[in-house]
């Protein structure tokens, strides 16, 4: 008996001692030659199946692409949903999550982020003749939205006289629009630029109004590993600073895509 | 790295608050549809028994097409696809009112009712037909031989199965989620998307389930034994 005992304090200490020397996520990745990033498969532009190839296409691939060919190895993108991303990275299915990751505080204790590569802001989708302009012309009406996302709270707090109707997905919400269930659709810009542009007639609706909240998107990264973080964020700022993110952000952003949002903000850069 | 446990942000503070308040719409919605479809379940059964037939044909074909299509799809029919049914006017006055947490309940009702009605006629046979004969030779209409007789009886009969029924139906109410109701699921599932803490969440929430489904099934055994004097067999 005392000897099992002894034997596993032992396994246990050498655990113990060997965690830290194999944790660096930076050391496993150039070991195993990939970088297995998560990312979304059906979120025009950022993350979605082109018809033509059958492969996963879009802004955040992109950005994870750079950050492969700066580590010199190959990138393997592995679609995720809100609700498996984060399980998926602590438990290392994956090593990065470019998945249109809100960075919230509350997130935080779970996972890290890196700097803002993305700045959005929560507005609202309506109909044109509808008689909503704003926030405060939602008053005693209701709003639509998605589950999983945190766009309802921010509606709420904005406008405390709304009620808000939260869908499985944003199609399901646009279409209670479009039925006069409720008034507004609202979320990230982003995407209400593309469920709008999903509609047979786009004109037929607008966006509008003031930024409800501001949406910073961060690169979703394991606990405390301060090297992989240093990485990922000294990398998004050399992108930035040799304008490489920039072209990125305009090949799928830019003005002659269905999907035009002004680059209106700035990487975080530090001196 | 590990998930870290945190039960403490679920149960108090503002996420305690939600999962409070979904509790709530959850027994308040249950409560509605168990009442209702305990109604419409009894209603049909008798229009089943009547003998006339139309009335019988249109209560079987009741009890087929809502309890052998999936509830979801019928929550996304009384949701979604009564607009186009409905005319205009009717519409703009149902959604100016709470018509997410109507269509819930409509679907919730006419679902378990189809099953209540078939729990309630099996009931009812097992009551010797002589006893409706003897009714009806005694001046009672049909009704009212369903009624006084042979409905107080068959109820006694089917309390184990009907109490199957209204937990089924508790649980089945986490499904009108989808159409944005913010019962105890759909408040798990938010805490999960602000806080990542879900597997806390849905312990929590699970575990108010289990109470309900308990609390229900013990109510109606009590009943039985010290109202109805039913000792378990």
């Amino acid at each position: 008996m005392r000897k099992i005992v002894k034997l596993l304090a032992i396994s246990l200490a050498m655990l113990v001692l060997a965690a830290p020397a194999f944790a660096g996520k930076l050391e496993s990745i150039k070991a195993a030659g990939v970088l297995k990033a998560g990312v979304k498969d059906s979120q025009v532009p950022f993350g979605y199946v082109d018809e033509k190839t059958s492969k996963i296409v879009g802004f955040e691939i992109d950005l994870v692409q750079a950050l492969a060919d700066k580590l010199g190895v190959k990138l393997d993108v592995k679609p995720v949903t809100s609700a498996t991303r984060i399980p998926m990275l602590t438990q290392g299915d994956i090593d990065i999550i470019a998945a249109t990751m809100t960075h919230k505080k509350e997130r935080e204790d779970q996972i890290d982020f890196s700097i803002t590569y993305f700045q959005t802001g929560q507005k609202l989708l309506v109909k044109k003749d509808g008689g909503v302009k704003s926030v405060a012309d939602l008053a005693g009406k209701k709003v639509g939205s998605a589950k999983g996302s945190t766009s309802e709270q921010n509606v709420k707090k904005a406008q405390p006289e709304c009620t808000v109707v939260s869908f499985e997905t944003y199609p399901e919400a646009f279409l209670a629009l479009k039925q006069g269930k409720v008034q507004a659709v609202t979320t990230d810009e982003s995407i209400l630029l593309g469920l709008k542009n999903s509609d047979e007639k786009p004109g037929d609706y607008e966006i509008v109004g003031e930024y409800i909240s501001p949406e910073p998107y961060g690169l979703g990264l394991v606990e405390n590993d301060s090297d992989f973080r240093d990485f990922v964020n000294l990398t998004l700022m050399e992108l930035w600073e040799t304008g490489k993110f920039q072209a990125m952000y305009n090949k799928w952003f830019g003005e002659d895509t269905p999907n035009y949002i002004p680059l209106n903000w700035q990487m975080e850069l530090w001196p | 790295m590990a998930y870290s446990f945190d039960f403490g942000l679920v149960v108090s503070g503002e996420y305690g608050e939600w999962l409070r308040q979904g509790l709530l719409t959850t027994l308040h919605i249950s409560a509605i549809s168990i009442v209702g479809s305990l109604l419409l379940g009894t209603l049909v059964a008798v229009l089943r028994l009547s003998r006339i037939t139309p009335l019988v044909w249109g209560s079987a074909a009741f009890t087929e097409f809502f309890r052998n299509t999936p509830l979801l799809v019928q929550i996304f029919f009384w949701y979604f696809g009564s607009y186009s049914v409905l005319p205009d006017f009717v519409n703009q006055w149902l959604y100016q009112r709470d018509f997410e947490f109507a269509a819930g309940v409509i679907a919730l009702t006419v679902y378990t009712a189809a099953f209540i009605a078939e729990d309630i006629r099996s009931g009812v046979f097992a009551i010797p037909k002589t006893q409706l004969e003897a009714s009806r030779a005694t001046g009672l209409s049909f009704l009212q031989a369903m009624r006084y007789v042979i409905l107080p009886q068959a109820f006694r009969i089917i309390i184990p199965p009907l109490i199957s029924q209204f937990l089924n139906l508790v649980k089945n109410s986490s499904l009108v989620m989808a159409v944005g109701v913010m019962e105890l699921t759909y408040m798990a599932r938010q805490i999960e998307a602000y806080t990542f803490h879900g597997l806390e969440a849905f312990t929590v929430s699970t575990l108010m389930y289990l109470s309900i489904s308990l609390v229900i099934s013990f109510a109606v055994n009590m009943y039985n034994k010290r109202v109805l004097k039913i000792a378990p067999r």
